[in-house]
């Protein structure tokens, strides 16, 4: 077996993934290490009573026809040499903010519903609102700007603090890694990739799509090993030369792309984390499994819903274990021409409290996890309807589980706060990918894999 | 390798980054990113895709002369003369 490469890609992640296939790609030797058994990271799946249960998944972002050729997923597959006309996808119906007093703001992957729902909804706020749209326009977000917080600027724009709040919870939800309020450049990153571009499934599972990029991968001969997990990187003065396994089996190389996050790779050099990169956002998620037939009780005609009991959703660690009060309700089968099955899943995503979690002994872990799951469900009742008599399975995560099955330190699905964007460490042949480079999301972190791989490595 | 041969390889190394290229309508001494819809992420692939196939090293500073297929075809003449 080779024992040196030019590239260890540190996770089998999307990130890792997508930046493995763009090296091997040009023949380069790489080699992912993943540490658990099977790949995808938060991306990923398990099997229970002959269900697939997949664990990150609620719609991929950044939706574009296979015909526009600068949008970043028709880039991702071109750098990735995937064919984007055989890759099937289904468009989500639509989906609803959902706030007190049944204002509610639906949108779809036709950027003009939302433009009309504002209009509608918030008739004074339409020309600050279409002036924002052409603000972030006009805005190169993916250039290296200073951090700008999104509240302030949108108080430019929108006067109205409720539509704030209720233009706020989708991208935060989906991708803010800092509590209360936003890095600017993000948001515009989001807006363009939810509201603008939109929001699609692949057809099949994201099995099926991890297969398909792990295929890939090793049709070009790179690499890949489960079940390693990386404990420790080698150093001469202060570049890398190779890593070490927990079993002690030590591996050699020129470059390194971790994607496990900065505390992780910190650790990984024995480096004090810097300041305070751990992320505080962690979630609950509860997934329900129902018989088709329930369908016709509930309010099932949207993709995603948004939703906050008050005005004013705190985007935060919460006090209590979860907070229920806001969250998202996730209907992974209202997709357009999805073939219909004998069951249907209904996924509630709420924030939780990582440390309160941890904290629990077992037998308090699993009283909590029911009890908080029956707080989530009355309050998601309240919008959709009753399903709690027709669940027939019913599994949740905790932000422990996103800890213990992703490495992510404290569960912070959106990884640290302070983002480092050239992907550079202190190391000058190791790099970051994925959140902690700053892209989020699937179509977010695969786009990081390429691009640190492209910039870095590639033209060595 | 001839002019024409090389010219073929340019092509079809374009053909192969991107399966919606329409490369009959070309026009050889039109830049190629303009006429194709290429981004530099696309043209990063060109120049990989000839030091994959032929050991070639491509400075950055160099990447202006293939702009166009007749640029192209000068500017690798005389580093595959010999392939
Ligand atoms: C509940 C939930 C729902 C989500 N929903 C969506 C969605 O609907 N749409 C969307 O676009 N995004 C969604 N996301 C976000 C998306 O999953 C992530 O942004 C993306 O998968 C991040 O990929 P990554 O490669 O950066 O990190 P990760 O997926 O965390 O990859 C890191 C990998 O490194 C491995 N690893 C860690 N430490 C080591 C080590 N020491 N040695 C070896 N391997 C190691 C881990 O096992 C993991 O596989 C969701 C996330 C969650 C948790």
């Amino acid at each position: 077996m080779n024992t040196n490469y030019s590239l260890i890609i540190i996770g089998g992640g999307l990130s890792g993934l997508a930046a493995g296939i763009r090296y091997a790609r040009f023949g380069g030797s790489v080699l992912i290490l993943e540490k658990h058994t099977i790949p995808g990271g938060l991306n990923s799946y398990y099997s229970r009573k002959g269900f697939l249960l997949e664990t990150g998944l609620h719609a991929m972002t950044n939706f574009a026809d296979p015909g526009e050729k600068h949008a970043p997923l028709n880039r991702l597959f071109r750098q990735l040499k995937l064919s984007r006309k055989q890759f099937i996808t289904h468009e989500q119906f639509s989906s609803l903010i959902h706030f007190p007093d049944k204002t509610t703001l639906s949108f779809s992957n036709d950027f003009s519903l939302l433009r009309d729902e504002v209009a509608r909804v918030f008739p004074s706020e339409i020309d600050g609102f279409d002036k924002l749209q052409a603000f972030i326009d006009s805005l190169d977000a993916f250039a290296p700007n200073p951090r700008l917080s999104t509240r302030m600027i949108l108080a430019d724009y929108i006067h109205d603090p409720l539509l704030t709040e209720m233009l706020l919870l989708p991208l935060m939800v989906y991708g803010n890694s800092e509590e209360h309020d936003m890095d600017f450049s993000q948001f515009a990153i989001m807006f363009r990739s939810i509201f603008k571009e939109g929001m699609f499934r692949p057809h099949g599972t994201i099995k099926d799509f991890l297969d398909l990029l792990v295929t890939k991968f090793t049709s070009f001969g790179g690499e890949i090993r489960y079940k390693s997990h990386v404990v420790s990187c080698l150093k001469k003065g202060n570049r890398i030369t190779g890593v070490t396994l927990a079993n002690g089996e030590i591996i050699n190389c020129n470059n390194v792309i971790s994607t496990i996050g900065a505390p992780g790779t910190w650790n990984l050099l024995s480096l004090p984390p810097e300041n305070d990169m751990c992320g505080k956002m962690s979630f609950m998620e509860s997934i329900y499994i129902l018989p088709s037939n329930a369908r016709k009780n509930i309010l099932n005609d949207h993709t995603i819903i948004f939703y906050s009991e008050k005005k004013e959703f705190q985007y935060c660690r919460p006090q209590s274990p979860v907070d229920p009060s806001w969250g998202v309700i996730c209907f992974p089968e209202n997709f357009q021409n999805l073939p219909l099955g004998d069951h249907f899943q209904i996924r509630v995503t709420n924030a939780a409290n990582y440390e309160l979690w941890k904290n629990a002994s077992s037998s308090q872990y699993k009283l909590m996890k029911v009890e908080w799951g029956k707080v989530s469900k009355e309050i998601t009742t309240k919008i959709i309807g009753n399903y709690q008599q027709n669940i027939v399975y019913e599994d949740s995560f905790t932000p422990l589980t996103i800890e213990k099955f992703t490495a992510k330190e404290q569960g912070a699905v959106y990884g640290s706060p302070f983002k480092i964007k050239n992907g550079k460490t202190p190391c000058p042949n190791l790099f970051i990918a994925g959140t902690d480079q700053g892209f989020l999301g699937i179509v977010g972190s695969m786009l990081s894999g390429v691009s640190m791989v492209n910039q870095h490595i590639l033209q060595e | 390798m001839t002019r024409n041969e090389i010219k073929d390889i340019v092509i079809e190394i374009i053909e192969d980054i991107d399966e919606d290229a329409e490369m009959d309508s070309l026009d050889s001494e039109k830049p190629l990113r303009d006429q194709l819809d290429l981004d530099s992420m696309d043209f990063l692939d060109i120049v990989m895709e000839l030091r994959k196939r032929y050991k070639l090293q491509i400075p950055e500073a160099d990447y202006p002369q293939l702009a166009t297929l007749t640029s192209c075809v000068n500017y690798l003449e005389p580093k595959l003369q010999d392939v």
